[in-house]
């Protein structure tokens, strides 16, 4: 028994030291025929809800928005609102009218029209049904009535003025469907296959932690798309979906590393993009987390309630080196919330490294330091923070043992602890935490990455219903995102946003200090090109729409077959001369054992 | 110095016994290779602070460039952070060995408990007891051993308790056993009958038989507590700012050096766990049998 699991044991170590990752060949991905133009694709992240209304992780959304088209589209050059099943749309001159004009002759994907009716459903279920706002409340919260007088017209009445009204990322849901499942939507899963959408493409399959496979919508109001199927394959790591990328497994990986994306640079048969990424990855410090009916939850360090060790924090923290380093250079050191990639809206305000700074702003705040150069906290403890961070991220160790560094020198010693990224969610969610690291992605419409940090965001008491990225809860941040939201004039509106996000840096409850570039490789042997977002220089996957996926060109028939075929005739080759190796030996063995014999 | 009192001649005898052990043990000539590493390593990493600098450790000290292949200036290359691999090696053999023996302490401990309380109460006790060591043989070490590092707050006692308390069955059978066939001797029987309690015979009988048995089972249980912990940790449940050979394997996985191609960041702590590994596993069986006189050839 034990000798045996000593040998599984080593066996891992072995595979460990020998540099074969640790790969679960879940659901390794199979070689299509010839003639039917798949895309398979490699992920990292699972899937946590393919229900429109409840997703809204990453994974999720990009699956959600193949899958459902929404009233409004984001351009593919620059992100601007284009027409999506809205063909056209004008707003009252009282500012909170917009009527939609819903295209005519569109269908789902089971044939039934598509009518304004289906998005005054989806709408409607929104503002009456909690669990309906779950993931895009913030777009509805300021709707007042949403009526369809016809099959081609939206009305939407809002409370005030509203400037999210072209960027309101809702998936729209056919409603001959959807009406059935309104009583029990918290456990609606959304898998009756096939899921009937709008989308390029519909969701045909899907197994946990294993893959999801879409079909081209034949339906689809822009046409078929050039693909007729795109697969999504789950993988343990980005090793992993390196090396299936390399051997021909899958056709498009991202979110790869530093050190991947350099080695997959010179590879023949693959291209890689480096792409501007829409992300930011910021330090989340715990304000004294509190629930919306003010109800303080977690256990997070009191100290930290004062913006002073915050901000302190804050000045500690060097995101030149942290991109240097972490990321290999493949990111923008992070200034302010809203990533440089959306530049009308980001404040580009750059934040000083500067540790004596930081140790004045403590020392002036009376963290004193004691006997063995550590701080106190004001009461006369030891001041010590907990780091989380998410283990399955390559840069949150070593941005941990930075800042760990850094702030040892201010006298915090800091405790990093990496754990699973689904246990970061609830230690997070439940406020648990001193320190932690965070990322979202961004809109071209900053409205719900700024709705994150309003009062309104905060949990219930059972730490649901709430998107809250920090816990942050400030009256004056709360009044300039009430004022944005509200501003139809851009230049007005822009002023504010970057008014909110100086708030946002002045509470220093979230410190952003990086926005990776996305790392990206595809097979060029099967797939000539893929649409980029924005275009040049963007992402293929995890765009605010559906173009990469919708786009993506294969290659012409000839070259598409690349590595597997050869492998395959090179394996029959070797392996007929083996077998035949054998065979003569046998025979040639046996001819003389019956000579022998005969003699 | 030829003292008469009993005392005297037991610590001659087992002083003489030992030296027995010693000579026997010195004729098992890949025991004494794997002595000899095992004393290098234990060394070196003991001496770490006095022949290097920590600060190497630190990212924010780190010179080198990203993933540099073996030169003159870092003999075993650099990590993606531009520490030297040699200097996270030598440090990780320090956080390797102590999970490694920490965790045998526990599990050993637990086990010798279990075992002679099993084998030298009998009746309801042992069948308590015995039903607890099933119990914890039946389930998969590695899978309970995750789990509770999940569940315990993260850091390096976590990872020993985890070990520690999933890796002990084994030993309590081997521990009962060799109770069972100890206190089945005349020499137990007349201890019984010259009125001694539970505590005298255990003490002074079962114990001092017992434990050469489990001294040599601790040398192959520190091996696999070695192995555990650097599974957990390339899982990524250790402590990542006390870098074991583990941690290093998974910093390397999470970072891309395989794809890179960096070999110098993976073989080396791939090879320093089967390197110390075997040296704990020889010495143990040499150790092993010598002490024990089923194993011993005659």
């Amino acid at each position: 028994m034990r000798m045996r699991r000593i040998g599984v044991c080593l066996a891992v170590a072995a595979c460990a030291a020998l540099g074969t990752p640790a790969v679960t060949g879940v659901g390794a991905p199979q070689a299509h025929a010839a003639d039917s133009k798949v895309l398979r694709v490699a992920v990292t992240t699972a899937v946590a809800s393919l229900n429109p209304f409840l997703a809204y992780h990453q994974a999720d959304t990009e699956i959600g928005r193949m899958m459902y088209e929404f009233l409004t589209a984001y351009d593919q050059t620059d992100q601007h609102p284009v027409p999506g099943l809205a063909e056209s749309w004008q707003v009252g001159t009282d500012k909170l009218t917009w009527t939609f004009k819903i295209r005519q002759g569109m269908k789902w994907s089971d044939d039934k029209p598509i009518t304004a009716k289906d998005v005054a459903f989806t709408y409607n279920l929104m503002l009456t049904n909690a669990v309906a706002r779950t993931a895009n409340g913030n777009f509805v919260s300021n709707f007042d009535t949403v009526t369809a007088p016809d099959d081609t017209t939206l009305v939407v009445r809002t409370k005030q003025p509203q400037a999210t009204m072209l960027a309101l990322d809702v998936p729209i849901v056919p409603e001959h469907v959807w009406a059935s499942k309104v009583d029990k939507l918290v456990n609606y899963t959304n898998l009756d296959f096939p899921v009937v959408g709008s989308g390029p493409f519909t969701l045909v399959d899907y197994k946990p932690d294993q893959y999801v496979k879409l079909k081209a919508n034949p339906n689809f109001w822009r046409g078929k798309a050039t693909v007729d199927e795109v697969d999504f394959y789950h993988y343990d790591n980005t090793d992993a979906a390196a090396q299936a990328l390399i051997k021909g497994d899958v056709d498009l990986v991202s979110k790869l590393t530093a050190a991947q994306f350099d080695t997959l640079k010179g590879k023949d048969g693959i291209t890689t993009n480096k792409a501007v990424g829409r992300r930011f990855n910021d330090l989340i410090i715990n304000p004294g987390a509190q629930t919306n009916t003010r109800q303080p939850i977690g256990d997070g360090n009191p100290a930290l309630r004062d913006v002073k060790l915050r901000q302190a924090i804050a000045q500690a923290i060097d995101a030149k080196t942290l991109v240097d380093k972490s990321y290999g250079g493949y990111a923008e050191p992070g200034s302010s919330y809203i990533p440089p990639v959306f530049s009308k809206w980001s404040t580009n305000q750059q934040r000083t490294f500067d540790l004596a700074a930081a140790n004045r702003t403590l020392d002036e705040a009376g963290y004193r330091k004691g006997p063995d150069g550590k701080r106190l906290d004001k009461e006369g403890k030891p001041l010590t923070l907990r780091l989380i961070g998410d283990s399955g991220q390559p840069t949150d160790n070593p941005n941990g043992q930075y800042l760990k560094s850094w702030l040892g020198q201010l006298g915090i010693p800091v405790d990093v602890q990496l754990v699973s990224g689904d246990k970061l969610g609830d230690v997070t969610t439940a406020g648990n935490y001193d320190l932690s690291f965070s990322t979202w992605g961004v809109n071209p419409d900053p409205d719900a990455v700024l709705t994150l940090q309003t009062c309104a965001a905060l949990p219930d008491a059972e730490g649901k219903s709430g998107t809250t990225e920090t816990f942050t809860c400030d009256e004056q941040y709360d009044q300039l995102y009430k004022a944005q939201l509200s501003e139809l004039d851009e230049g007005k509106r822009v002023q504010e946003v970057k008014q909110a996000q100086q708030r946002l840096a002045e509470l220093a409850t979230s410190v952003t200090f990086a926005y990776p570039d996305q790392l990206e490789a595809y097979r060029s042997d099967r797939f000539s090109s893929f649409a980029v977002q924005p275009n040049p220089g963007g992402v293929i996957t995890g765009q605010n729409g559906y173009w990469g996926y919708y786009k993506a060109v294969p290659a012409a028939a000839g070259t598409s077959s690349g590595v597997t075929p050869t492998g395959l005739v090179i394996g029959i080759v070797v392996a007929v001369v083996v077998v035949a190796g054998v065979v003569l030996l046998v025979v040639s063995r046996r001819r003389k054992s019956t000579a022998d014999e005969r003699e | 110095m030829t003292s008469t009192t009993p005392a005297a001649i037991t610590w001659r005898r087992r002083r003489a016994a030992a030296a027995t052990v010693w000579r026997q043990f010195l004729r098992d000539r890949g025991g004494v290779i794997g002595l000899a590493v095992l004393v290098l390593i234990i060394g070196l990493a003991l001496l770490a602070p006095v022949l290097t600098d920590a600060a190497g450790l630190d990212p924010t000290q780190a010179t080198g460039g990203r993933l540099q292949p073996p030169s003159g200036t870092y003999l075993l290359g650099t990590d993606e952070l531009g520490r030297s691999v040699l200097l996270q090696l030598w440090w990780g053999a320090r956080i390797s060995l102590l999970v490694g023996v920490l965790a045998t302490l526990v599990s050993v401990g637990i086990g010798t408990l279990f075992g002679v309380a099993t084998a030298h109460f009998g009746g309801w006790v042992a069948a308590v007891l015995t039903r607890a060591t099933d119990f914890f043989l039946v389930l998969p070490s590695l899978v309970l051993a995750i789990a509770l590092s999940t569940v315990l707050d993260r850091g390096i006692f976590a990872i020993v308790l985890a070990i520690g308390v999933t890796s002990w069955p084994t030993t309590a059978r081997l521990v009962r056993a060799q109770t069972l066939s100890v206190e089945s001797r005349p020499y137990i029987e007349r201890a019984w009958a010259l009125g001694a309690g539970h505590l005298h015979v255990i003490g002074r009988h079962v114990l001092p038989a017992v434990l050469p048995l489990v001294f040599a089972n601790t040398t192959l249980t520190v091996a696999s507590s070695i192995i555990a912990e650097s599974t957990l940790s390339f899982l990524g449940l250790g402590d990542p700012s006390a870098a074991s050979w583990g941690t290093m394997l998974n910093s390397a996985m999470l970072s891309g050096a395989v794809t890179f191609g960096a070999w110098w960041y993976l073989l080396p702590p791939g090879l320093a766990i089967a390197v110390i590994v075997l040296a704990f596993m020889v010495c143990g069986r040499a150790l092993e049998s010598v002490l024990n006189p089923r194993l011993r050839e005659r």
